[in-house]
């Protein structure tokens, strides 16, 4: 039985080997690898389940702790955006597993080592995990967003606002938030390998120690907070000004996914698969 | 062609892989022979860019695997059948590589034919598959770039009988249409039959690289000996053992002979007038070849039998 198709005359190199093409057949082969286990369409519907539910409590806690009798007058009214933004803090955790598993269960199942074979590029093979993951959550995002938008609405009634270029601008604020926390964790999860560590290091960086950090509400560790990256995304896409203006929040949770991958592309040069 | 220069891992204090140098041809099936744990698997590992070599390069027709930017047209490499994701259908772990190296869909299912795979096995999520199939899925990943350059390790294990002789067949017409075939294996009869070359290593070294033929003629071929008169056995056994060759006497009509060969006995036995009535070459095998070499690097020795000394 031969292997062969064209006996005799093989290619010994690749067609048209542009360096565009080598980047896209690895997003392309990645995109394969998370479309085709079903974890990945379960964990965006929990995702979705996550976000109705959040946004529709945290909709009935604004309602509720308003005590003014005259919505009219404008004071304890809260835009149907905030609320989304509020809710991601519950459900990012829920959608930074997809960037997280893109690599951990590589690990876990030995198929890194067919990756790497496939493209034996490092940074490569990072960079087309990071634009598959990114795109994804983003595109998750969005869908998040307009989610949690439609059950927030009703539920405010009164007590809300959605303006619809603010909501707009919201929803997809909040979609760039969590494709970089995705990138973020997946770079994690390369450098730690192990999913469990990486979800404990990632609750520790995005909630734990920056809370603990303004739980005594001292300017010199409030500062120190507002560097963390859950911080940073959160005046992001509140379009603070203060303590900085917004986009420096978004370059800083960049700066965070950034950093991860360079740390996971050093381990993965460094260790043995 | 695969070129080892120097090749050396060390994991602490110890070293796994131990300097070795060795070049693997094209055209020929090429064996890679040793004990458990001498370095087998942490080789072809090194070769394929995935562990770091503590010293010395693996080169694949003269670049380092790292080098290559569409590495499955090059060489394709069967490492461990039980890489694949728990969830992903074989068929999908199989596009998902074919994709990564621009490799078209069809050739996805060109592999899984020739690797005997159908449509209902391919479609099963990695869990599901026995080891055998594991093993033809991971057959079908190295073929898929159609490379010149073919690695595996240890591919007949869980396959039946009848897949053991496609593997077989397969490596054979692989080398003969010019591609350079490194298979490990520990079946020593498999090998026997399958491969041209042996690379036999014990303890990260190097212990022959040569031609199959010339290791198993290399082996301690025994020779016996009867004769019905014991003291010109005796005189026998006395030149034999002047001339070099090992002698042991089952009794005092008996001789098994090592270290010549049963010409060389005859030849002896005539100068000395002694006469014969069987002198037997026993035949060699690269199982007995193998054993010699690899007597003092064996990493796990079971105690000896009984009756295992002649």
């Amino acid at each position: 039985m031969s292997a062969q198709t064209d006996a005799g005359s093989r290619p010994a190199t690749a067609p048209a080997a542009g360096a565009p093409g080598v980047f896209r057949g690895a997003v392309a082969a990645e995109w394969t690898k998370l479309s085709s286990v079903r974890s990945t369409w379960w964990t965006a519907l929990a995702g979705l389940l996550v976000m109705a539910a959040s946004a529709g409590q945290l909709a009935i806690y604004a309602a509720n702790a308003n005590t003014n009798d005259d919505p009219t007058d404008d004071r304890g009214v809260v835009t149907v955006g905030s609320v989304l933004i509020d809710s991601v803090e519950m459900t990012q955790y829920v959608v930074l597993a997809l960037g997280l598993l893109a690599i951990t269960a590589e690990f876990t199942s030995g198929t890194i080592r067919t990756t790497l074979q496939s493209t034996p590029s490092r940074g490569r093979v990072l960079l087309a995990k990071a634009a598959v993951a990114g795109a994804v959550t983003f595109v998750l995002g969005l869908l998040l967003g307009g989610v949690g938008a439609l059950v927030a609405r009703p539920v405010l009634g009164e007590w809300g606002s959605a303006p619809a270029a603010g909501t707009f601008g919201d929803i997809v604020a909040v979609a760039i938030y969590l494709a970089l926390v995705g990138v973020l964790a997946l770079g994690l999860g390369a450098a730690l390998r192990s999913a469990v560590l990486t979800i404990t290091v990632l609750l520790a960086t995005l909630m734990i120690v920056p809370l603990s950090l303004q739980e005594p509400d001292i300017d010199v560790l409030n500062r120190i907070a507002d560097v963390f990256p859950g911080v940073a995304g959160g005046h992001f896409m509140a379009g603070d000004t203060e303590p900085y203006p917004s986009l420096v929040g978004l370059l800083l949770l960049a700066g965070w996914a950034g950093a991860a991958l360079l740390l996971g592309r050093y381990a993965l040069r460094r260790r043995d698969a | 062609m695969i070129t080892l220069r120097g090749l050396t891992k060390r994991f602490g204090a110890t070293v796994a892989v131990d300097a070795l140098t060795v070049d693997v041809a094209p055209g020929r099936v090429t064996g890679f022979l040793g004990p458990n744990g001498a370095g087998k698997s942490t080789t072809m590992r090194m070769i394929l860019g995935l562990d770091r070599p503590s010293a010395g390069q693996a080169l694949i027709d003269g670049r380092a695997y790292r080098e290559l930017r569409r590495p499955l047209h090059e060489v394709g490499a069967l490492l461990d059948a039980r890489a694949i994701h728990p969830a992903r259908s074989g068929r999908a772990h199989l596009l998902a590589t074919a994709r990564s190296n621009g490799i078209p869909t069809r050739r996805v299912d060109e592999v899984l034919d020739t690797v005997g795979l159908d449509a209902r096995a391919a479609g099963k999520p990695g869990r599901t598959l026995s080891l055998g199939m594991g093993q033809r899925l991971g057959i079908a990943g190295a073929l898929l770039g159609d490379p010149p350059v073919l690695m595996f390790d240890e591919p007949v294990n869980g396959l039946d009988p009848d897949g053991v002789r496609w593997v077989r067949q397969l490596m054979r017409s692989l080398a003969d249409q010019g591609r350079t075939v490194f298979v490990s294996s520990h079946l020593m009869s498999e090998m026997q039959l399958t491969a041209d070359q042996l690379v036999v290593i014990g303890r990260g070294r190097l212990l022959a690289d040569a031609a199959i033929d010339d290791v198993i003629a290399g082996s301690t071929v025994a020779v016996r000996v009867r004769s019905p008169h014991p003291d010109g056995l005796a005189a026998l056994a006395a030149r034999l053992a002047a001339a070099g060759a090992t002698v042991q006497a089952a009794d005092r009509t008996e001789l098994t002979v090592t270290g010549t060969t049963a010409d060389r006995v005859g030849d002896l036995a005539h100068e000395l007038g002694v006469r014969l009535h069987e002198l037997t070459a026993q035949a060699a095998t690269l199982e007995q070849a193998f054993m010699e070499l690899t007597a003092d690097s064996v990493e796990y020795a079971g105690g000896p039998t009984e009756g295992g000394q002649r």
